[in-house]
C-alpha cells in the first residue's frame, strides 16, 4: 500500500496536519486508507490512536474524498458501543458542537472535533465506572474524584475478569520549569497507574490493587521512574491515604533528580582540564559527552554515557577510533566499559583525571585490537 | 408509548440485492432510505409462556438513494423527507470501514426514530391473533430500523477483484437511545421460506391514484379541489394510454368459446405489448443515461471544490 502525503487530499492534509501539531496530547495516526472500491484513490479515512488513561484508544476518522465540504465521521473501538458523545446526559453545554457547522477551509475544525470528543469520552468512562457495583470502589472516586486530570478506564473483554483502571496524575509541579533550557514540547507527567479487579463480590478482604509508577517517556533523560521504589500498600489502605506518602517521597525524588543535571554538568566540566573542550556534550540533561583523545599517533573518540544516578554509578566509557573501520566502513569501537576505579566521593577533578590515567592503559588495548579487528563491529 | 420491539427484519432478495450492487458501483459513500411494512409473525404452536417474545416482522421492499435527508450533525430535517406511509428506517452503506454504526449513524437513526409523523401502520389483520391480544398491539411503528453495508477495512489488495460485502441490521430502541442487532432474512432464500408460498401476499401496493371524480362540481371548489381534479384527470388519461388497445369489452372476446377466432386478434395484442416493453426499455436507459451523465457532471463540481480547497 503506497502510504505517501501525497494521495491525501489537501482538505485532509490541512485539518490532519493542524490536530497532529496543535493537540495536547502525542496523537499518532495509525494508518491511512482510501475509500475507493480498489484503494487506489486519495486517503481520506485513517485510524487515529489517542492517548487515554495510560493506554491509547483507536478511533477511525471517515472523510469522504467526493464530498469535501462534508464534515467527517467517527466509528469508536468495539468495546465503546454505548459511547455516544452528542447525546450524553447532561447534554454538552450546548448543541453549537463542531459538526454543526463544519467548515472544511478552517483547518482547525478537527481539532476542535476530536478535543470534544475525547473530553466527552472522559465523562462517558467516568460514568461506566460509577455504575460498577463494588463498594470500595464507590469509596475511592469520590475520595479521589476532585483530582485534576483523572482519568478511569473500565476494562470488560468478554472473558477476561472486569477491572477499573485509574490513572492519577502525581505531583502538582511544573517539572518543565525546573529545567534549564527545557526541550519538552508536552508538559511531563507522572502518573499512578491504579487497576481494581471487580465483579469477585465474595472474597473476604479485598487485595491490594496492583499499582504501576508510568511517566511521559521523555522525562527518562532526567529522571527514571524505573528506580523508584513504590512504598507498600498496607491492608485496609486506601487511595487518599496512599496518594500523600507517595507524592511526598517523589517530589523528593525528582527534586534530587533536577540537583543532580548541575552535578553532571560539574562532571563534564572538569573532564575538559585533562581533555581539552569536548567535540560534543548534551547541554540540557548532560547525560552524553564526547571529547578527542590520542595516544601518539592513535586518535580516538571517547564517548561518556553518564547514568541518571550519577556520581553513585560510575559513567560508561566507549571509545572509538579515528583510524580504523569495518568492512561497511563503519568506525570500530569498543565494548562499554564501566568497571574501571570509581569512588563517588572522588571530586569531579579527581574523578577526570583518574578516568584519563585509566584510559592511557586503555587507548593501548584499544588500539591494538583495531588493528587485529578483534572489537565488536 | 414504548416502540413495540421487532423479532427479526426481512429483505426480499431483489431489494437486497439491487441494494449492495447500487453500493458496488458508486464511486463513494451512499445512504438512503428503507420502504416496507410491518406484520405480525404467525404464530408457532409453542407454549404460551413465550407469548411475550416479540412477534413482528419488518420487512423491507424498497430503498431510496437520497443525497441529504439530514445535516451535518446528524439531524434528519423533516422537510427533506415526505411523508410515506411506509418508511421503515434508512441504510448506510461505506466502504472500508468497521461494521459497527457509526457516531453520524447513530444521531441520524436517533433522530429519524423519533419522528412519529413518519410512522407506519403495523398490519394486525394477521387471522391467527386472538381478539383480546389484537387490542393490546401498537398500531403504529416508527422508522427505527438501519441497515449498515461495510466492506472489510483490512481488504487492501487494490488488484483484487473480489469485493466482500457485510451487512448488519439493528432496530433503534428509543427509550433506551441504543442499538439493538437483528437477524436479517432474505426472503426466499433457505429452506425456511417455502411455507411462504402458501400465505402469499404481495409486497408492493398499487400507487394510490385519486381517479374517481367524487363530489359534486357545484361544490366550495377551492383551488386546491380543482388542481386535485386536474391531477386525477391526469392520472386517468396516463392509466388510459397504458391501457390502450386493451379495451375491457375487446379482452373479454378473448376468454371463453369464440376465443378461437380470435386468434389473430391475440397476436396482434402481443405484438403491441412488446412495442410498449420496447418502448418502455429504451426510455429506462435514455434515462439512466442521463441520470449518470448528470452524477458524473456532480462529480466533476465536487472534485473543483476539492482543487479550490488545495489552493487555498
Amino acid at each position: 500500500m503506497a502510504a505517501g502525503p501525497e494521495n491525501v487530499p489537501p482538505f485532509i492534509a490541512a485539518q490532519l496536519s493542524h490536530l497532529l501539531s496543535h493537540f495536547r496530547l502525542t496523537l499518532k495516526v495509525e494508518q491511512m486508507w482510501s475509500g475507493d472500491k480498489y484503494n487506489s484513490g486519495p486517503f481520506d479515512r485513517f485510524s487515529l490512536l489517542i492517548p487515554y488513561c495510560l493506554d491509547f484508544i483507536k478511533w477511525d476518522v471517515i472523510f469522504d474524498a467526493e464530498s469535501p465540504s462534508a464534515a467527517p465521521d467517527v466509528i469508536f473501538g468495539p468495546e465503546d458501543e454505548d459511547f455516544h458523545p452528542f447525546h450524553m446526559q447532561p447534554s454538552p453545554e450546548s448543541n453549537n458542537n463542531s459538526l454543526s457547522d463544519w467548515n472544511y477551509k478552517d483547518p482547525s475544525r478537527l481539532l476542535t472535533l476530536i478535543q470534544f470528543l475525547r473530553d466527552q469520552y472522559v465523562l462517558y468512562q467516568r460514568k461506566r465506572v460509577g455504575e460498577v457495583d463494588d463498594d470500595r470502589l464507590k469509596f475511592e472516586i469520590s475520595t479521589i474524584l476532585s483530582r485534576e486530570g483523572i482519568e478511569m478506564h473500565m476494562s470488560s473483554g468478554g472473558e477476561k475478569l472486569e477491572e477499573v483502571k485509574f490513572a492519577v496524575p502525581l505531583l502538582d509541579m511544573n517539572i518543565n520549569k525546573m529545567v534549564s533550557c527545557c526541550p519538552w514540547r508536552y508538559s511531563q507527567k507522572i502518573y499512578l497507574q491504579v487497576v481494581y479487579p471487580v465483579g469477585r463480590k465474595y472474597t473476604s478482604a479485598p487485595s491490594a490493587p496492583r499499582l504501576k509508577l508510568v511517566s511521559s517517556p521523555e522525562l527518562k533523560a532526567a529522571f527514571s521512574i524505573d528506580d523508584v521504589k513504590l512504598p507498600p500498600w498496607l491492608d485496609g489502605m486506601c487511595l487518599a491515604e496512599y496518594l500523600p506518602n507517595l507524592e511526598e517521597y517523589l517530589g523528593k525524588q525528582v527534586l534530587e533528580a533536577v540537583s543532580l543535571i548541575e552535578v553532571r554538568r560539574h562532571f563534564i566540566e572538569a573532564l575538559a582540564s585533562p581533555f581539552g573542550r569536548p567535540v560534543e556534550a548534551d547541554p540540557v540533561f548532560c547525560r552524553k559527552a564526547t571529547f578527542l583523545a590520542a595516544s601518539g599517533v592513535f586518535t580516538f573518540l571517547v564517548h561518556f554515557l553518564i547514568p541518571t544516578q550519577f556520581p553513585k554509578q560510575q559513567p560508561s566509557i566507549m571509545l572509538q577510533s579515528s583510524q580504523h573501520f569495518n568492512s561497511q566502513m563503519a568506525p570500530m569501537k569498543s565494548r562499554l566499559i564501566s568497571d574501571y576505579p570509581w569512588s563517588p566521593r572522588w571530586e569531579p577533578l579527581l574523578m577526570a583525571e583518574r578516568i584519563c590515567e585509566f584510559l592511557g592503559d586503555e587507548a593501548l588495548n584499544f588500539k591494538r585490537q583495531c588493528s587485529e579487528g578483534q572489537v565488536q563491529q | 408509548m414504548e416502540d413495540p420491539p421487532l423479532q427479526k427484519i426481512a429483505i426480499s432478495g431483489p431489494t437486497l440485492a439491487s441494494l449492495i450492487q447500487r453500493f458496488s458501483t458508486s464511486p463513494s459513500a451512499i445512504h438512503g432510505l428503507l420502504f416496507g411494512h410491518v406484520t405480525h409473525l404467525p404464530l408457532t404452536l409453542s407454549d404460551d409462556s413465550s407469548s411475550s417474545a416479540p412477534t413482528l416482522l419488518a420487512t423491507v421492499t424498497g430503498f431510496l438513494c437520497s443525497p441529504s435527508f439530514y445535516d451535518s450533525s446528524g439531524t434528519v430535517l423533516p422537510s427533506a423527507l415526505r411523508p410515506h406511509s411506509s418508511l421503515l428506517g434508512w441504510f448506510s452503506a461505506r466502504r472500508r470501514s468497521p461494521l459497527r454504526p457509526s457516531m453520524r449513524e447513530f444521531s441520524v437513526t436517533s433522530s429519524l426514530s423519533s419522528l412519529s409523523q413518519f410512522s407506519s401502520p403495523i398490519d394486525n389483520s394477521n387471522p391467527n391473533l386472538n381478539n383480546s391480544n389484537y387490542r393490546e398491539q401498537p398500531f403504529l411503528f416508527p422508522p427505527c430500523v438501519f441497515l449498515l453495508l461495510a466492506s472489510p477495512p483490512s481488504d487492501n489488495a487494490p488488484s483484487s477483484h473480489v469485493h466482500t460485502h457485510e451487512y448488519r441490521a439493528f432496530q433503534f430502541r428509543t427509550g433506551p437511545q441504543c442499538f439493538e442487532p437483528r437477524s436479517l432474512d432474505v426472503v426466499n432464500i433457505g429452506p425456511a421460506f417455502r411455507g411462504h408460498y402458501g400465505a402469499f401476499s404481495s409486497n408492493s401496493r398499487l400507487p394510490a391514484l385519486d381517479c374517481g371524480l367524487r363530489g359534486s362540481p357545484m361544490d366550495e371548489g377551492s383551488d386546491e379541489r380543482l388542481s386535485g381534479m386536474k391531477q386525477a384527470a391526469k392520472d386517468q388519461r396516463e392509466l388510459d394510454g397504458c391501457a390502450e388497445g386493451f379495451e375491457i369489452g375487446r379482452l373479454s372476446r378473448m376468454v371463453g368459446s369464440d376465443a378461437r377466432s380470435y386468434t389473430e386478434g391475440l397476436e396482434e395484442l402481443y405484438q403491441k405489448m412488446l412495442v410498449k416493453i420496447q418502448n418502455l426499455t429504451s426510455l429506462v436507459e435514455k434515462s439512466s443515461a442521463m441520470v449518470l451523465e448528470q452524477e458524473n457532471h456532480n462529480r466533476k463540481l465536487k472534485h473543483k471544490i476539492l482543487r479550490s480547497a488545495a489552493a487555498e
